[in-house]
Order: structure tokens, then C-alpha cells, then sequence
């Protein structure tokens, strides 16, 4: 079984996170309670877009080109990680894993390059 | 001992409850906010299995790129929640043939789990872990040595990703008027740029 102790930073952290969200969200809240006041009517409440009823969601539709910005970070944060385990377990691996890191960073950098020949990586 | 165990049962309902939630919630932003929770508590399992490697990488590869990627899909989709629920009745006898079809594999599942577990033995020889080693650093040491070539077919398979992405969504839309050159800028100079004139009084500059 894992020692969970070593995680304890983690876990206060985590408690800090959480203190810090519920004051920023309640506090105002609770803040305008007390000092302003009170009195919703459904007219107040309702959503107003220049006296219109809303027109559409609003949830816009991305551009396509986002996709592509995410799926090139989703490529190079996977190298990223590749490099970790590589870095720390040189001394066992050798030369021979140097060669095959080598290797796929220069297959990695293969795709790079078309990317940036075909202008993948300029926005306009 | 006990806290293992209570941390185990914490991040073990929360995955399940959160699972849950990416089905039954009706806004698809929400589910993928649901499922960002659920990566965190597998993570959170990992680090308990002693996969500490693997519970980074849960979090960096599945949080930090793979939930942004479903955050952009489900953007992207231009999605009519009511046009989706139009066929609910045409569709029933499908998804009930679909539902049965998995709770038979649920049935033969729990049925040869019943039949008693594999003896995979114990990991011997280069199988075996290396003692005084840290989880990320035997996991190089056969990833970078036994298991080179399907290392190098995992960097192919993400070159060929990469290609195929830009392949299927980008539009070169450098128009070469608007297109700058640095190179070319860099290596204007001023003779040939400027022209030194003294034109005679009342007389034109021919260029």
C-alpha cells in the first residue's frame, strides 16, 4: 500500500482551493444581502439583451481552427511526457535509448516542420 | 491501512457518481466538466495503485488535452437539442437491442470473473521489476529498451495524427499580398530602397 502521508501538501491545497472558491462566491453574495436591497421581481430576474427577449443560446460555435491548435498541443504534451520517464532511466537504458528518443524527436520535428511549411501554426 | 481504504471508496464513487453524471447530464458542456472530474479521481486511484507516472499522465494528457479536445467538439457541433430528442421513439427498439447486447457481455463478464481468477504468476526475469527503482524510471527502462520499436510506432502514429488534423482543417488563408516576408525585410538596405534626387527648380522628379 502507498504511503499517502507524502500526499498531505496536496491535500491541504486542495482545502485552501476550495475555502478561497466558497468565500469568492458567497461572500459577495452574502455582502450585497446585507448592504443593498433585496426585492426580486420576475422582470428584475429575467435575462435582458437590449429589451429583446434573448435570440439564440448562448453558446457560440468555435472555429475549426481551434481543433487544430488543441490537437497539435495534444502531440507535443505527449512527447513532453514521453521525455520523463526517458530523462530519469538513461543510466539503464544507454546509448541505446538515447538513439530511440533521438529518433522520435526527429519524427516529432518532421511533423513541426509541415506544420509550419504549410502555415499550420499563423493564425491569418 | 484504513485510510487507503477510505480513499479508495471516495475516489472510487466519485468516478462511478461522475461517470454517471457525463450520461444523464442534458448539457454537453456540463458532461464534459463531469468527465474532467471523473480523469481527476482515476488519477486520484492510480496514485493509490502505487501508478504515480500514470496518474500524471492522467492528468496532463487526459485533463489537460483530451477533455479541452471534447470541450471543442462539443463547441464546434452546432447541436438542436430538441432535433436530438425528435427520434426517441423511432430509435427505442435499437438502443434496447444495444442495451441487451452489452448486458449479455455484463453477464459473461461477471460469469467468468465467478469462474475463479487467471494465474498470470509473478514477474520474472526481465519481467521483474528493478528493485530501488521509482515506478517512472522502471517504466523507461522497458519502454526505452524492450519495447523501442513500439515506442517509435507511437511517435509515427502521432506524426500521422498531426499531418491528418492539419491535412483535414487547415485552410491556407495567407493570401501572398498579405503574406510578410521577415527575410525580405531584414535585408532591405537603404541603397537600393531610396533614391537620392536634386531636381532643377520648376523641373519634376523622373522616377
Amino acid at each position: 500500500m502507498v504511503d499517502l502521508s507524502q500526499y498531505l501538501p496536496i491535500l491541504l491545497f486542495l482545502f485552501i482551493a476550495l475555502g478561497l472558491s466558497v468565500a469568492f462566491v458567497f461572500l459577495p453574495m452574502g455582502v450585497s444581502r446585507l448592504t443593498g436591497a433585496h426585492q426580486p421581481t420576475a422582470e428584475k430576474l429575467s435575462e435582458y439583451e437590449c429589451g429583446f427577449p434573448a435570440f439564440e443560446d448562448s453558446r457560440g460555435q468555435f472555429d475549426v481552427r481551434f481543433y487544430l491548435v488543441a490537437i497539435l498541443f495534444i502531440v507535443f504534451d505527449l512527447e513532453a511526457a514521453f521525455l520523463f520517464p526517458w530523462a530519469v532511466s538513461l543510466d539503464l537504458t544507454g546509448w541505446a535509448g538515447w538513439t530511440t528518443m533521438m529518433i522520435f524527436l526527429a519524427e516529432l520535428a518532421v511533423g513541426l516542420a509541415y506544420a509550419w511549411k504549410v502555415g499550420a501554426l499563423e493564425w491569418e | 491501512m484504513t485510510l487507503q481504504v477510505v480513499a479508495f471508496y471516495l475516489f472510487a464513487s466519485i468516478v462511478i457518481a461522475s461517470a454517471v453524471m457525463v450520461i444523464l447530464a442534458r448539457n454537453p458542456v456540463h458532461s464534459v466538466l463531469w468527465l474532467i472530474l471523473a480523469f481527476f479521481n482515476a488519477a486520484g486511484l492510480m496514485v493509490l495503485l502505487h501508478a504515480e507516472f500514470i496518474a500524471m499522465l492522467v492528468v496532463i494528457v487526459y485533463v489537460g488535452a483530451v477533455a479541452v479536445l471534447f470541450l471543442f467538439v462539443v463547441m464546434m457541433l452546432d447541436i438542436d437539442f430538441a432535433s436530438l430528442r425528435a427520434g426517441f421513439v423511432k430509435n427505442f427498439p435499437l438502443g434496447i437491442a444495444v442495451a441487451l447486447v452489452l448486458l449479455a457481455e455484463l453477464v459473461l463478464g461477471i460469469g467468468a470473473y465467478r469462474a475463479g481468477a487467471l494465474n498470470l504468476g509473478a514477474a520474472e526475469g526481465t519481467a521483474a521489476p528493478i528493485p530501488m527503482t521509482s515506478n517512472i524510471e522502471s517504466l523507461g527502462a522497458v519502454l526505452y529498451s524492450e519495447y523501442l520499436f513500439l515506442f517509435e510506432a507511437a511517435g509515427i502514429v502521432l506524426l500521422v495524427a498531426m499531418i491528418g488534423a492539419i491535412v483535414l482543417t487547415h485552410r491556407d488563408l495567407r493570401s501572398p499580398r498579405a503574406h510578410q516576408d521577415i527575410g525580405k525585410q531584414v535585408r532591405r538596405n537603404p541603397d537600393e530602397a531610396t533614391i537620392m534626387t536634386q531636381p532643377a527648380v520648376g523641373k519634376g522628379v523622373d522616377l
